[in-house]
């Protein structure tokens, strides 16, 4: 009785370290791409040729615009070094069984109860390719001189790099491993598929708004037809996301497993949207300022901050919706089997 | 199969762009095609030739100049502590730094001007970054003469030419580094110079084919010398009043050793042929163009 205690107490001591450094890599992220959009409200990004180094310096002198350009990759670099640690822990026991079957020990053949399932350990390689990509397209667009595709797809990978982390800690939490209450889906559309369709369309909102700011810099005025296609954008994903947390909330007001990250989700679409008129009326008036002002800097920043999370927090509630919806994943059901000693 | 058709595909992904990250370094953007037409009758002055003389005005209410927060580099505050902008310098009704030039017309002899080819000088046109400012804030050379860029502050600059038909380069300039050598291949009015470590540091190149033009001075006066005979479109810019500021033009007859007029207005009520944007090639002195990459 008490071994299988002191199994399930093991069990979770693990998951819960694993969810907090999830839960880290996740947070670090967060403020790398405000980092990032530091860079760019600066205009910072070719403070410096070099890269990886800056004026071939590993810690050069960080002042000017070379203090947001140089900051940023640091934080990138922090972020690197955290995915790459997120990973070795995903793979730590599949490491440890390598290293048994090489010294002909026994037990390399049996799975640790609680071991991350394969597709889990996969998502976090996933996530440590997306860094690493990431971080040779910023090398890219300092390179090339900030071309608007490269400084797009990097701005845009740094947002699904963070979905992803965010989907590890999600993955990884207890409420997610625990959850067991199956609910099946109510009425003839199903929140599943507009959850889906809403994560959809913030990535595509997301996409145009990333054009949208490295086409052009402080100086200059914005493209009308992207400004006018990313408010269309922007009033499409109010309706979906409204649409999602109008049927959550109707349909299963009683799960808050569902119900709080859609209201999250909402609120921050209301703040999004108020940050966005705040952040065109600063950078209209932008051009004709002497340099990038604290309130056009603060504000598109805290745009591009918000934008990510309410991407984080919709992929929150897809996920969650995919689980609470339907059957638990065999991952689960065999793990709790596992911790029993079954 | 598929798991390791996956994995070569990653593979391949990471290892192209490596590939492509480092084959694109500022060596291939630096450079500079060049001027492919030399064809054409080699300018020799004649002991005839004129001026062009006039001053720019500037009319209405000209903007306050705009204080620079230089707090980001501590050292652009202790050499120039009234740092501000430099885009309406106006003194009197008078307006600085307009690039006046000839853009087209015909000399005397019934030649267009576009027709003739004229030797690069072979001294270097000065671009300064002093007091966390370029020094001067408008400037003009010829078609592949040389600009030698110093950096006079005791902190890194780094220089970033944006033009739309030269190629684009980005250097950086510590502070005691040698100076910096640039040309530019084809006629460009006017090439914007940014440093992306202080942001408000702005400077425009005027890159043309032939000697004839001139930035207006503090006074608003500017004088064209050696120009031939014939009569001239003369085209006066000013980095205001549009996203890449305003060219205004006029006719003017230069006659031997004489002088042509040509005074112009910005500002509020100016009129005249004004054009926004004309940050542009100049259309009768145009080379065909190679794309750039």
């Amino acid at each position: 009785m008490s071994s299988i205690k002191n199994r399930k107490s093991a069990i979770k001591n693990m998951q819960r370290g694993l969810h907090r450094f999830a839960l880290l890599v996740a947070g670090a992220t967060f403020f790398l791409i405000i980092a990032g959009a530091l860079v760019t409200s600066h205009d910072a990004g070719l403070a410096t040729e070099d890269w990886p180094l800056s004026n071939g310096q590993v810690f050069p002198e960080m002042v000017g615009n070379l203090f947001w350009e140089h900051g940023h990759r640091m934080v990138a670099t922090t972020v690197g070094l955290l995915t790459i640690g997120l990973v070795i822990l995903l793979y730590r026991w599949v490491f440890l069984r390598f290293v048994k079957r090489l010294l002909g020990m026994q037990g390399h053949t049996s799975l640790h109860p609680g071991e991350p399932p394969q597709w889990l350990r996969r998502l976090g390689l996933i996530a440590l390719v997306g860094v690493i990509v990431q971080g040779l397209l910023g090398g890219l667009t300092v390179k090339l001189m900030l071309p608007l595709w490269v400084s797009t797809a990097h701005a845009t990978l740094a947002q699904l790099f963070f979905c992803t982390t965010v989907a590890l800690a999600v993955f990884t939490s207890k409420s997610w491993v625990q959850y067991d209450l199956t609910v099946e889906e109510k009425g003839t559309l199903p929140i599943r598929y507009v959850c889906a369709a809403a994560s959809a369309t913030i990535l595509l909102q997301l996409v145009l708004g990333a054009t949208l700011r490295h086409s052009a810099t402080w100086d200059k005025h914005l493209p009308t037809e992207l400004l006018v296609a990313h408010i269309v954008g922007a009033i499409a994903v109010a309706l979906i996301l409204a649409t999602a947390t109008f049927l959550i909330l109707r349909r299963h007001p009683e799960v808050k497993f569902l119900t709080r990250p859609a209201t999250i989700a909402m609120a921050l679409v209301g703040l999004q949207l108020l940050l966005g008129v705040a952040a065109y009326l600063t950078r209209l008036k932008s051009p004709d300022d002497p340099q990038p002002l604290h309130p056009m800097v603060g504000i598109t920043v805290a745009h591009v901050a918000c934008g990510a999370l309410v991407f984080a927090t919709t992929i929150v509630m897809t996920l969650r919706a995919s689980r609470a919806l339907r059957s638990a994943p065999s991952w689960v059901t065999g793990e709790v089997a596992a911790s029993r000693g079954i | 199969m598929f798991k390791q058709m996956k994995g070569w595909f990653a593979l391949t992904v990471i290892l192209s762009l490596l590939a492509l990250g480092s084959s694109c370094g500022n060596k291939a953007t630096n450079e500079a095609t060049p001027e492919t037409a030399t064809t054409g009758t080699p300018f020799t002055p004649t002991g005839k030739e004129g001026t062009v003389t006039g001053v720019i005005a500037y009319t209405g209410a000209a903007p306050a100049p705009k204080k620079i927060d230089s707090s980001a580099d501590p050292v652009c505050g202790q050499s120039n502590p009234n740092l501000s902008t430099e885009d309406t310098v106006v003194k009197d009704g008078k307006l600085a730094n307009a690039f006046v030039y000839v853009k087209d017309g015909t000399t005397a002899d019934g030649k267009k001007i576009a027709d003739y080819t004229f030797a690069t000088p072979t001294d270097a046109v000065a671009l300064d970054q002093k007091g966390c400012h370029y020094v001067p804030h408008v400037l003009g050379v010829q078609v592949n003469q040389k600009v030698k860029i110093t950096n006079s502050d005791p902190t890194q600059h780094n220089i970033h030419p944006t033009p739309k038909s030269n190629p684009e380069w980005n250097q950086t300039q510590p502070n005691g580094a040698p100076p910096i050598e640039k040309t530019f291949a084809r006629a460009e009015v006017l090439v914007p110079v940014k440093c992306n470590q202080h942001p408000w540091m702005k400077s425009y190149i005027g890159v043309v084919k032939h000697p004839f033009f001139a930035v207006s001075a503090e006074d608003g006066t500017f004088t064209i010398k050696g120009v031939p005979a014939g009569t001239y479109t003369v085209a006066a810019w000013f980095e205001k009043g549009g996203p890449n500021g305003t060219e205004k033009t006029m006719q003017v007859t230069v006659p031997a050793s004489g002088s042509g007029k040509a005074d112009f207005a910005f500002g509020e009520a100016a009129t005249a042929t004004s054009r926004p944007g004309g940050l542009q090639m100049m259309p009768a002195i145009e080379v065909p163009m190679i794309a750039r990459h």
